[in-house]
């Protein structure tokens, strides 16, 4: 089967710049993919390329085996999408929101979408400028799931949503695609947002793929070790150091691979998700480790 | 998307009928006014228009000092090229909702061709109504006007201008995708392309015809023929031939004068000929404008 979303070496150059380049993933059916890194990184484009909104640059991205671009007919009953921002019609009342998406799409569950609509407790006469941040985005939502999309591609949709009404989003997210059994590629630059619901992660930098993963797996292959400080090279017995920090007493190893025996001092810490992100992303040359969960995907 | 094109430009589509109503009822009710008492009276090309002493023949004649179709006919197209054309695309573009738009299940290019069809062709349709009324209007007050003076507010050149003022719109909104600078960019386009070819197009559209007269008391005034369209002032020679001097006036005495016209019969084809131009121009300015929507906004 092929896989909803499939990028080979694909990039994508406005004017001068190169907003994505040589990004290489692949986001397993069936999976909710996170798409992490900082602003700037490529995330929107790489989810507009998998829209169909922009041709590639370079290399081939693939939807479903699909290119975006030629075979966009096929595939826009079959993609959802949520761009940055929730953008909706502000005039439009929620019930004509409803009644634009019925309108624009031949695959189109209404009695879904209005029971979406409701279970939130936002009223159907309401203006969509009248909406808050989190009503809005849960509009965006129920209109992008209406069509039963087998892939859901949002970006960055609770960026502006204050804490609690992330939580709900996420949790609507969440028990909407576990009904659906859609794939979802979910991008953002808080980690905590991806944590509660992801289970693979893409961590995107400089226009570029640094890991890609299943979140268990990454978390099982990545350890903290700290202990005294060290002197000189270290060197570990088949563990590849991600970065070392080393303070007066102290010194901090992140790797990558299996723990090696400990010395005296020595202690093992739960590396959080957040920390791991945030580690390759502050070691650019993280990203030219193997990518061991990528092949294994691609394969 | 016949409903979705409805509800975003509902309230564009509304003032547009609106005004059209009330330049069309107006211009409607001066011919209907004017061709009550044209049984009773003609009115001689120059004098006040002849209508019923009645209250209602008072209140044409109050319309008819406004000159509001003439100026109307003319201010419309422009501004449903600004209002209604430039808005089009430029307004998704500036609220981002392009990208929900175009993530439905429908392609840019048919969502593009559905709003421009379902927009533009009411419009037009509305326009053409207007400027007919307008011909109406002048073929009721029969040889008191001159048709060429009022050659921009006539059907079929209304309904091909108001084409030109919408596909400008929509193609400055698509390039610049901002509303505001794209209606300044198509209301200063439409008026250098109008003025221009109204200036030095028009004219020549066919071959002038020559008219050579010894009567010089003749030159300046419509001389006989009020439905020619007389082209720049007269020229004087003298008995040998030599050109004497641009327009009357002066101390030595010309013989005979010179002086280009279109006449009356070529009206309307000079009308189908603009209209053609027009249309052919707006037609040339929405392909690029579809080019540009479904290949280069993103």
């Amino acid at each position: 089967m092929n896989a909803p979303v499939e990028a080979t070496a694909v990039g994508k150059r406005f004017g001068q710049t190169w907003a994505l380049r040589d990004c290489s993933m692949r986001v397993p059916a069936g999976k909710i993919a996170g798409l992490v890194g900082p602003n700037g990184a490529g995330k929107t484009t790489l989810l507009h390329l998998a829209a169909g909104l922009l041709t590639p640059s370079a290399g081939e991205i693939r939807v479903f085996g699909r290119s975006p671009m030629a075979d966009l007919p096929l595939l826009l009953d079959r993609v959802g999408f949520v761009a940055q921002d929730t953008p909706l019609y502000s005039r439009f009342s929620v019930a004509d929101m409803l009644h634009f998406a019925r309108n624009m799409n031949r695959r189109w569950d209404r009695v879904a979408a209005e029971e979406r609509i409701r279970r939130v407790g936002i009223p159907f006469e309401k203006r969509i400028g009248q909406l808050s941040g989190g009503q809005r985005s849960q509009v965006a939502l129920a209109l992008a799931l209406g069509k039963h999309p087998e892939l859901l591609l949002l970006d960055e949709p609770v960026a502006r949503l204050d804490p609690l009404a992330r939580r709900e989003f996420m949790q609507r997210l969440t028990e909407a695609v576990a009904e659906e059994g859609s794939t979802v590629l979910l991008s953002s630059h808080v980690m905590g947002d991806l944590e509660r619901v992801c289970d693979y992660l893409l961590i995107i930098a400089g226009g570029r793929v640094q890991v890609a993963g299943e979140i268990d797996t990454l978390l099982g292959s990545h350890h903290l070790l700290v202990g005294p400080r060290l002197k000189g090279e270290v060197r570990l017995n088949g563990a590849q150091v991600v970065k070392a920090e080393h303070t007066e007493r102290q010194s901090s190893l992140w790797i990558r691979g299996a723990v090696p025996a400990l010395g005296p001092g020595w202690r093992e810490e739960k590396l959080p998700l957040e920390e791991l992100v945030i580690t390759y992303l502050s070691a650019p040359d993280a990203g030219t480790l193997p990518r061991p969960e990528l092949q294994q995907a691609a394969s | 998307m016949t409903w979705v094109t409805w509800r975003q430009h509902r309230l564009e589509g509304l003032w547009a009928l609106l005004l059209a109503t009330l330049l069309g009822g107006l211009t409607a009710y001066v011919a209907y006014q004017i061709s009550l008492a044209s049984a009773s009276c003609a009115a001689p090309r120059g004098q006040a228009y002849c209508l019923p002493g009645d209250a209602w023949g008072q209140i044409a004649q109050g319309l008819l000092q406004f000159n509001l179709s003439q100026y109307g006919l003319v201010v419309l197209p422009a501004l449903a090229g600004a209002f209604i054309g430039a808005p089009l695309v430029a307004r998704e573009i500036e609220n981002g909702t392009q990208h929900l738009a175009w993530t439905q299940g429908v392609t840019r290019l048919r969502w593009l061709l559905a709003e421009l069809f379902l927009v533009i062709v009411p419009v037009v349709v509305a326009a053409a109504v207007v400027g007919y009324l307008e011909v109406i209007f002048l073929n009721v007050q029969g040889s008191a006007v001159n048709r060429w003076d009022v050659f921009d507010q006539q059907t079929p050149v209304v309904p091909a201008a108001t084409l030109l003022a919408l596909a400008l719109g929509v193609a400055f909104g698509a390039l610049i995708g901002r509303s505001v600078p794209a209606m300044a960019a198509t209301l200063v386009t439409f008026v250098v392309l109008r003025v221009g070819i109204a200036e030095l197009a028009r004219a020549n559209y066919v071959a002038p015809l020559r008219f050579k007269t010894t009567e010089l008391s003749q030159v300046g005034s419509p001389r006989g023929n009020p439905t020619a369209w007389w082209l720049g002032n007269p020229d004087f020679y003298d008995s040998a031939g030599h050109l004497f001097r641009n327009g009357p006036g002066g101390g030595a005495q010309p013989s005979y004068a010179i002086q280009y016209f279109q006449p009356g019969a070529r009206f309307w084809a000079f009308q189908t000929i603009e209209s053609a131009i027009l249309a052919g121009l707006a037609l040339l300015v929405l392909g690029f404008a579809v080019y540009w929507v479904t290949k280069r906004v993103t």
